[in-house]
């Protein structure tokens, strides 16, 4: 058992789709009951759809069959793979900056460290993204868990981008194309050795938060809350989630301020690309390439951004 | 109604407020409340994606999870301040939290529970202008010195 002035560093390695999960939500749970802050690494040993806690489910492609597992934390649906590997900050709520948006900065800048450590030049935008020049490298969600807040992020060795397109449910073929395109202008992958990873965000979250990094295992409480956890993630009625209300527009995000937007209007089907409030691209389906409407339609799409 | 701008929040000082997490209660008449987010509470969140709240008819205790809200891609849990059963969701925030931000004391509110006992759960809450005035000025303060709210 590790002490109070410790960061509990936990490598599972390659973990089934659902640990991948399950694992960090149980050691949520521990450290809300007193466990150390700790640091985990996992790589999911198979492709799955992970979506957040508020989204509906009718965002995945009814195509989709790989496994859908919901996380509790946030942000839209997307493809996983052992081409990602993940890791978890997980701190008592108490040592967590009060306003979230510092608190999501705060917790990522020791990653950001950790990816220079390893000779990836990634930097922390002003929305809070881990990128390489404009592109995403880390795909990242937040959350309170219990009395813990937890930070995921990853690793991405090696990215399909046409899988990551395809589990999402489009409105067109276009939509997808767009949204496809979009993501490979915008989504890289940096391929550094995981291990020297572990060990350079070990080092600098240790560093971050003042504690000493120690390797770990889960607590008897946590390996209970697992099991548990391995039930509910599984459970149809949890993977379903609760009803949403939908306005009619498409949105899919890309990376922060970057996202594919798409609605119809008398038999019109308008489908743009947003980037920082701008449309950058427009691709309209229909009987005409204009039409009366077009303006005010995205006019409407672009004072909707997903969140 | 008094409102009052305190280091830049509105305030409302009819209200009974839970300041760890920046609920307001208000005392609607036969045992019932209606409960939303304060000013500070909006400030911290930051954008609001989304809000969930659990079903009418739900018995919850105070300190205990009523909802959810996700903001930066961060899921929070909504803290009920005090015990109650939820008798009414208010759908239009739930639909557009943006509500919650652009008029958090009103139209913004998010649930409205019955509570057996409001005078016992009042002892938990902080109410009276003066003591509103003074624990929301130290709130302000305090986050401002942690360097979560702008100066």
């Amino acid at each position: 058992m590790t002490g109070e002035s410790t960061l509990r560093v936990i490598d599972f390695g390659r973990v089934s789709g659902l640990r991948s999960q399950t694992l960090w939500h149980a050691i949520a749970h521990g450290v809300s009951s007193g466990a150390p802050p700790t640091l985990s690494f996992m790589l999911p040993g198979e492709p799955y759809v992970s979506i957040g806690y508020h989204r509906s489910i009718d965002e995945i492609s009814p195509e989709n069959e790989l496994p859908v597992f919901r996380r509790m934390v946030g942000g839209g649906p997307v493809y996983i793979d052992d081409g990602q590997y993940f890791f978890q900050i997980v701190i008592p709520v108490a040592m967590a900056p009060a306003r979230r948006g510092d608190a999501i900065r705060s917790l990522l800048e020791p990653a950001v460290e950790a990816f220079n450590d390893v000779g990836i030049s990634a930097s922390l935008d002003e929305r809070n993204e881990v990128v390489l020049g404009d592109r995403k490298i880390c795909g990242h969600a937040a959350g309170q868990i219990s009395q813990a807040v937890v930070i995921v992020g990853n690793l991405i060795t090696r990215f399909d981008h046409d899988a990551a397109a395809s589990i999402v449910k489009a409105p067109s073929e276009v939509a997808r194309e767009e949204f496809l395109a979009q993501m490979r202008r915008y989504v890289l992958a940096t391929p550094a050795d995981p291990g020297l990873f572990l060990e350079a965000a070990a080092r600098r979250y240790g560093e971050k938060l003042g504690l000493g990094a120690e390797p770990g295992t889960l607590t008897d409480e946590e390996q209970d809350q697992l099991n548990g956890f391995d039930t509910l993630f599984v459970d149809p009625e949890w993977v379903d989630g609760l009803p949403t209300r939908e306005n009619g527009m498409w949105r899919a995000k890309v990376k922060s301020g970057v996202w594919v937007g798409s609605a119809t209007c008398n038999g019109h089907r308008v489908t743009a690309s947003f980037h920082d409030d701008e449309i950058k691209e427009v691709r309209v389906e229909g009987p005409d390439e204009t039409f009366e409407e077009l303006d005010q339609l995205l006019a409407a799409l672009a004072a909707n951004p997903p969140i | 109604m008094t409102s009052l701008t305190i280091k830049g929040f509105e305030v409302r000082m009819d209200r009974l407020y839970d300041l760890v997490h920046h609920m307001w209660v208000e005392d609607v008449g036969d045992g019932r409340v209606r409960i939303g987010m304060d000013s500070l509470g909006v400030e911290t969140s930051g954008t609001l994606a989304h809000l969930s709240a659990v079903a009418v008819g739900t018995l919850v205790s105070r300190g205990e999870p009523f909802g959810s809200l996700e903001a930066e891609k961060y899921v929070g849990p909504l803290v009920a301040p005090l015990s109650g059963t939820i008798v009414a969701v208010n759908d239009e925030v739930f639909s557009d939290p943006r509500k919650v931000e652009s008029d958090p004391y009103e139209s913004g509110w998010m649930i409205e529970m019955e509570t057996a006992d409001l005078a016992a759960e009042r002892g938990g809450m902080i109410e009276g202008n003066d003591a509103i005035a003074k624990r929301f000025a130290q709130k302000v303060t305090e986050y401002r010195l942690e360097g979560v709210l702008a100066e």
